[in-house]
């Protein structure tokens, strides 16, 4: 497949890049490691006009922590660095897992966290060539009116499945967004909305500068299924970060990915082990509750209702790990 | 379109070349420096057969880079892997066990192995595995690349270890 024309420029400073961005609006696409951004060109999903390579800004650079312990990782690092950052792989080992479940390493090698926190959604009717696609009437996604996945959906349910997000919002991570009228700051947690076609909140001219990891000592985990260990995406994803103890446990957060539009983060299951307390009985109600939380979900590869009962295995899995897993030491 | 004019560097090699920006770096090293051993596959980041060696000794997957991105940065591709008449180690052991049936995958499967071995000499299964997740044979699978990989290890650990002091050193 080739690519389509565009023009591409590299600005040397990160307020050149915004300007860039700013200019025309919805058909100017920044540019991270390129490894989805290039694929969807290929596939004709996205027609930018011009390509504002972000990669390289020194203003995107960087792994630190600040006085407050917060940690700071800036946007174009590559997630091969990431995945092996003592910062990260120390305090935040769901987060390393995370990030190591992305792509395979070749992907890995070029591709950039702020690239990964704004993948499009995906889904198997659309991401594939142009011919292919023209072999059916046109879905939600391709101007149509139609979901081909989930017949009676209202609107485009394709699937995110940005692997480093779950293990992000369990940490309550926050992200630096910047564009030339200013800079603002926002739970990631509130940067992806319920549509398969805008889903996040990123403003045209907008770009994802930083993203802050709150200090806590947590606990925390990620587990991943899919067909192959590397390169698919995930059937299903769940990270879980714990704070307190087993006995007393003070806060979970359980997030689920590739089940739907956005990350989910799953509610009762959190409160029963909040409520329960850490423990096999506990892990057991958790995994049961998990159900009511998930919406419609479906998967073509597997037959409808996997999900759920892959979901409740997932749960079970990342619960009992929580369960063993000694806190970071602290510094 | 627009096309502007970079300096390739392929295996210590220069080439001016005039790129337009949607030509990928895979395009370039094929069809204007026309250096065809590396693989075009997929296409789409999937397969790993157009691996090369960036400039910072890591795979990159040459059908996902722009041509443009990479004026007056090194890359090595299969090509550039064999000292002279010398094999790399990995090609010998991807020679010596057979880790090869129609080929097509080969330049890119020996790029992958040598940029995990020239990071890390002494991989665990767990990093061969992941290195390797990346670039697929679909004639016979991964067994005997394994066993490639793992016997260039030992080779390239002998050649590193020191003198013991008994015989000449050929060459």
């Amino acid at each position: 497949m080739q690519l389509p024309p565009f023009a591409y420029h590299r600005p040397a400073s990160l307020d050149e890049a915004l300007a860039r961005l700013s200019t025309a609006g919805d058909s100017v696409a920044a540019l991270g490691g390129g490894t989805d951004l290039l694929i969807n060109l290929k596939l004709r999903l996205e027609r930018p006009r011009a390509l504002v390579s972000v990669r390289d800004l020194p203003e995107l650079a960087g792994v630190s922590l600040d006085a407050s312990g917060t940690l700071r990782i800036g946007a174009g690092e590559r997630l091969t660095d990431l995945a092996a950052h003592p910062l990260i792989v120390v305090p935040y080992p769901g987060l390393a897992q995370a990030i190591r479940a992305v792509g395979s390493q070749h992907v890995r090698n070029m591709a950039t966290l702020g690239g990964n926190l704004c993948l499009p959604t995906r889904c198997w009717y659309t991401n594939q060539s142009e011919n292919w696609r023209g072999s059916q009437l046109p879905c939600w996604k391709t101007d149509g009116q139609v979901c081909h996945v989930i017949k009676t959906a209202p609107n485009c349910r394709a699937i995110h499945s940005a692997d480093s997000v779950p293990a992000l919002i369990s940490l309550g991570a926050r992200v630096l967004l910047r564009s030339s009228q200013g800079e603002r700051e926002l739970l990631l947690a509130d940067f992806y909305r319920d549509d398969g076609i805008e889903n996040n909140v990123l403003a045209p001219g907008e770009l994802i500068t930083a993203v802050l990891v709150p200090p806590a000592r947590v606990r925390s985990t990620f587990v991943k299924a899919a067909a192959r260990t590397g390169l698919d995406y995930g059937y299903a994803t769940l990270a879980g970060a714990l704070t307190g103890s087993n006995r007393v446990p003070k806060s979970l957060l359980l997030v689920a990915g590739s089940v739907g539009t956005m990350p989910l983060v799953l509610q009762k299951p959190a409160q029963i082990i909040l409520a329960e307390g850490l423990n096999e009985a506990g892990i057991e109600a958790a995994a049961d509750a998990v159900r009511d939380d998930l919406g419609e979900v479906t998967n073509l590869f597997t037959p409808p209702g996997y999900k759920k009962r892959l979901m409740r295995g997932l749960v079970r899995r990342v619960l009992h790990e929580l369960r063993r897993q000694k806190l970071p030491a602290a510094d | 379109m627009t096309r502007q004019l970079i300096t390739l560097i392929v295996n210590g090699d220069r080439y001016q070349v005039p790129v337009a920006p949607c030509e990928t770096l895979l395009d370039v090293i094929r069809d204007r420096v026309a250096l065809t051993g590396t693989k075009r596959g997929c296409t789409s980041g999937a397969c790993g057969v157009c691996t090369v060696q960036g400039d910072d000794g890591r795979a990159v997957l040459s059908c996902l880079a722009l041509a443009i991105e990479w004026d007056n940065r090194p890359v090595t591709t299969i090509e550039g892997v064999a000292g002279g008449d010398e094999l790399h180690p990995v090609q010998k052991a991807f020679l010596e066990y057979g880790a090869v049936q129609c080929g097509a995958c080969t330049p890119g499967l020996i790029m992958t192995a040598k940029a995990l071995l020239d990071e890390n000499p002494d991989p665990d299964e767990e990093a061969i595995n992941e290195a390797l997740a990346g670039a697929l044979c679909r004639c016979t699978g991964h067994i005997k690349v394994k066993i490639a990989v793992r016997e260039a290890i030992k080779a390239m650990a002998a050649d590193a270890a020191p003198e013991d002091g008994h015989g000449i050193q050929e060459g």
